[in-house]
């Protein structure tokens, strides 16, 4: 055994990788972006895959006149995280949208109002909206742009099978792997790709999203649930461009609806639904589907129920429009243009999408040589826009746990040198997700006497600095 | 198969007695604590955890003495007083700039280095990772430990080419053999001449040269930590790892080095700092460097 070893070795060192990452979502592309621009990191040899083929990002470079319909909100926090990597530089600042507060109000109560703004913890901004696919192609431009030969980006390409040495078991055979790149004898993790080649790693990181196959190789328990509920988004126009520069959130029994300003007259929305509602907002015509947003931010459930029914029989049914019109024309109009949002005119076209919504929250993030960061650890309601907030936190967890253990002499895959990751990464993430599971259970419901006790808790958060602090600085990263 | 084999070949588990040497019941004694020694939830656990201390510890002596400016007219600026007198900003740059400084003199050292009772090599193999390090050799007395050592650097194809392990005694190393750096991990309370196997340490230091060792103190916080604490009531460390009369306080060791002219005018304690193990936590450093255990640096001039 020692001698087989001994001769694949001097094979194995120029092919074996330091850091192989399976996802080039944003924490994907975030994590290499900082490995490899850390001074301590930044000579391992790291391997990106991604399934899906990243010339669409690349594309971006010369970005289209419509706004993209996957939005999130970028805490300061993030932003400086990404200066500090430098990709942020080449980010498409002319897309971004900062804002400076939040209006959040209830639906059955409509002076339950919680109002968050700047001035609460003393920035001049609370938050950038910005399109995932613009922190992308910031992310890959800046990694491109650093010629590093250590760097090996695949997309295109999916992960079939992870294959971990020492326990091979019946599903995965050991003589199927390519014995150029990977030897069976070593204890590091062998990742089977679609091209068929293998790669052998040091530490493997699961930036793979929600359904996170690195996290199942691991045996990684996530425990969580789906809400039963999904999330439409879409991109649309207002009436004209609001200069409040302020976002709007709307608590329904059916779910939050929220709509988050972008430059110019542009705006995001996240409606979160029921599966038959979110079936309907999806099928209703183009023409029609901005006036029920408009509806739905200021009207009473009774009517909005009402307008679902007559939509649900013909989604095409343009007489709602004047319903619509008659029913808002019954609000003052400077209530309306002072306490409410703009009018949403216009749905661009093919901008609507719907993503089930869940919770969940990896017992740990860890096990030996592997890492899970992003998505792939928790999922969390888009409620409080902070998922990809998350995964950037996770990031800068992590890639000080592993400047640490290189300055140690460390072997980067051991859990002595993880486990400072998941010892300051998961804490807050929990609190975080409980926190917005909580916020989501309350508010989701039309039960009477909860409705009582949470128009006191609005109007109480309103009141109550500390809980509001607290709220601002998630929505914030401070 | 093929360890049973070379086992057989030694007629004893360790070499014969040396002037440096161990009782045969220490030897022993890690001889059976070798097929764990790697088991980082193992028995120890303890030794991987200090071992991160170590590494801080080694890193910043080393960093905070190099010399910064070799010649009189180079433009890094280090003045005679505290950095915390001078304004924020001012200081940060200064502070970047030293950095900087010695970065780059780090990536142009090349270190040698020899690791004295290097057991299955935790310290081993750190230490040849780090940048500033060319070569390692590590050395034991234990037959069965130098083998879990040498099986485990094996999961790491980087250490071939830095790491060499030899079952040898410091003293039967040529006297030509000259280290910067020798460290002398958790040895010197193991063996029964500990002033000897040290002077064999520093008379193999380069001019500059460090030897870095750590120990416990004889005293009752030792004995309660290490060997009451810790090998009875939290079974944190085997038993029989530690007896508390070849524990040596850190004031001997500068006595010692003091009580000759020679030795006196060639090697200086340039830091030697207490730590702790909490547990739950892990190594923490204290500034009493007289109680429980403690690391120390020595330098050749
Ligand atoms: C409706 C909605 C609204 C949201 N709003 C916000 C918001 O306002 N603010 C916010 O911060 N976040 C928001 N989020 C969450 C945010 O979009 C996600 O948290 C973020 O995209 C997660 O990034 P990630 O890189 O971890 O995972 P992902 O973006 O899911 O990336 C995972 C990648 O892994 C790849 N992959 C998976 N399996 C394989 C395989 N086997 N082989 C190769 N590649 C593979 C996938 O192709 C994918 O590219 C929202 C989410 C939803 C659904
Ligand atoms: C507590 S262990 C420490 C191992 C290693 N230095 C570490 O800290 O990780 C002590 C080691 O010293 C070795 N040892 C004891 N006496 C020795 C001697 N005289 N010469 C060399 N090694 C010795 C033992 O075999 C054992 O491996």
């Amino acid at each position: 055994m020692f001698r087989i070893i001994k001769r694949f070795s001097s094979q194995l060192t120029k092919t074996y990788q330091d850091v192989v990452i399976i996802g080039g979502g944003p924490a994907g592309l975030t994590l290499l972006t900082a490995l490899k621009t850390s001074p301590i990191t930044k000579n391992l040899k790291c391997t990106l895959i991604e399934g899906t083929n990243l010339d669409k990002v690349r594309q971006f470079n010369d970005p289209p006149e419509y706004y993209t319909n996957r939005v999130v909100s970028v805490t300061p926090k993030s932003i400086e995280f990404m200066k500090h990597i430098g990709s942020w530089d080449y980010i498409h600042e002319d897309r971004i949208k900062q804002y400076d507060g939040i209006i959040a109000y209830d639906s059955q109560d409509s002076e339950s109002r919680i109002e968050f703004d700047v001035s609460n913890i003393g920035k001049d901004m609370l938050a950038s909206m910005c399109e995932v696919i613009n922190i992308q192609y910031s992310l890959l431009t800046k990694i491109e742009s650093l010629e590093d030969d250590t760097i090996n980006i695949k997309d295109n390409i999916k992960v079939i099978d992870i294959i971990n040495p020492v326990e091979p078991d019946m599903n995965h055979d050991l003589n199927e792997i390519d014995k150029n790149t990977a030897i069976p004898e070593l204890d590091w993790p062998i990742v089977k790709l679609s091209n068929g080649e293998s790669i052998q790693t040091r530490l493997l990181i699961g930036a793979d999203g929600y359904n996170s196959p690195v996290r199942k190789f691991a045996h990684i328990e996530s425990r969580g649930w789906q809400y039963n509920k999904f999330g439409v988004v879409a991109t649309v126009k207002l009436q004209f461009e609001d200069f409040r520069s302020v976002g709007w959130q709307r608590f329904l029994t059916t779910g939050p609806l929220a709509i988050l300003p972008l430059t110019e007259d542009n705006a995001t929305i996240v409606w979160s639904c029921t599966p038959e509602l979110s079936d309907l907002f999806l099928k209703i015509n183009e023409k029609i589907f901005p006036h029920l947003i408009t509806a739905a931010m200021v009207l009473d459930e009774v009517d909005l129920n009402y307008i679902y029914e007559v939509l649900k029989e013909n989604p095409d049914d343009f007489s709602i429009l004047k319903d619509i019109e008659w029913r808002l024309s019954k609000f003052d109009p400077l209530t309306l243009e002072q306490n409410y949002p703009l009018p949403v005119v216009e749905v661009i076209s093919n901008s609507r999408a719907r993503f089930p919504l869940k919770m969940s929250h990896a017992d740990t993030y860890i096990s030996s040589r592997v890492a899970l960061i992003g998505d792939a650890a928790h999922t969390i309601h888009p409620l409080a826009g902070q998922g990809l907030n998350m995964g950037q936190s996770d990031v800068s967890a992590l890639v000080e746990a592993l400047e640490k253990g290189m300055q140690r002499g460390m072997d980067i895959g051991s859990p002595l040198v993880l486990e400072n990751y998941v010892s300051n990464a998961w804490p807050s993430n929990h609190m975080l997700l409980g926190v917005c599971d909580k916020l989501h259970k309350i508010f989701s419901t039309d039960f009477y006497p909860i409705v009582f006790a949470r128009g006191i808790g609005m109007k109480s958060i309103n009141m109550i600095d500390t809980v509001k602090d607290f709220m601002m600085k998630q929505i914030s990263g401070k | 198969m093929n360890r049973i084999l070379r086992r057989s070949l030694h007629s004893s588990r360790a070499v014969s007695q040396k002037l440096t040497s161990t009782s045969q019941s220490e030897m022993n004694h890690f001889n059976s604590l070798a097929s764990s020694w790697w088991d980082i939830n193992g028995p120890q656990r303890i030794l991987h955890k200090m071992n991160l201390l170590r590494m801080d510890f080694i890193q910043d002596t080393v960093r905070n003495n190099l010399k910064l400016n070799t010649t009189k007219d180079e433009e890094i600026y280090v003045p005679g007083y505290s950095l915390d007198i001078l304004p924020v900003g001012i200081k940060e740059r200064i502070v970047q700039d030293q950095e900087f400084k010695k970065d780059q003199l780090l990536s142009e050292t090349k270190f040698n280095v020899l690791d004295v009772g290097c057991g299955g090599g935790i310290l081993s193999e750190t230490i040849s990772r780090l940048p500033f390090v060319n070569k390692v050799t590590g050395i034991d007395l234990s037959v069965d430990v130098l083998e879990a050592a040498k099986l485990h650097m094996e999961k790491d194809p980087i250490l071939a080419e830095k790491l060499q392990y030899k079952l040898s005694a410091i003293e039967d190393l040529p006297k030509t053999d000259k280290f910067d750096i020798i460290t002398m991990f958790e040895v010197l309370e193991h063996v029964d001449y500990p002033s000897k196997v040290l002077l064999e340490g520093l008379k193999r230091l380069e001019n500059g040269g460090w030897l870095f060792l750590s120990t416990i103190n004889r005293d009752l916080i030792s004995w309660f930590t290490t060997i009451f604490m810790g090998e009875h009531i939290l079974k944190i460390v085997p038993i029989g790892t530690h007896t508390l009369e070849k524990y040596i306080n850190q004031i001997e060791i500068k006595n010692w080095l003091e009580k000759e002219p020679e030795r006196k005018s060639n090697y200086k304690v340039v830091d030697t700092k207490g730590c702790i193990y909490i547990p739950a936590y892990g190594w923490k450093f204290t500034n009493c460097p007289d109680i429980g255990n403690y690391f120390m640096a020595i330098r050749k001039m």
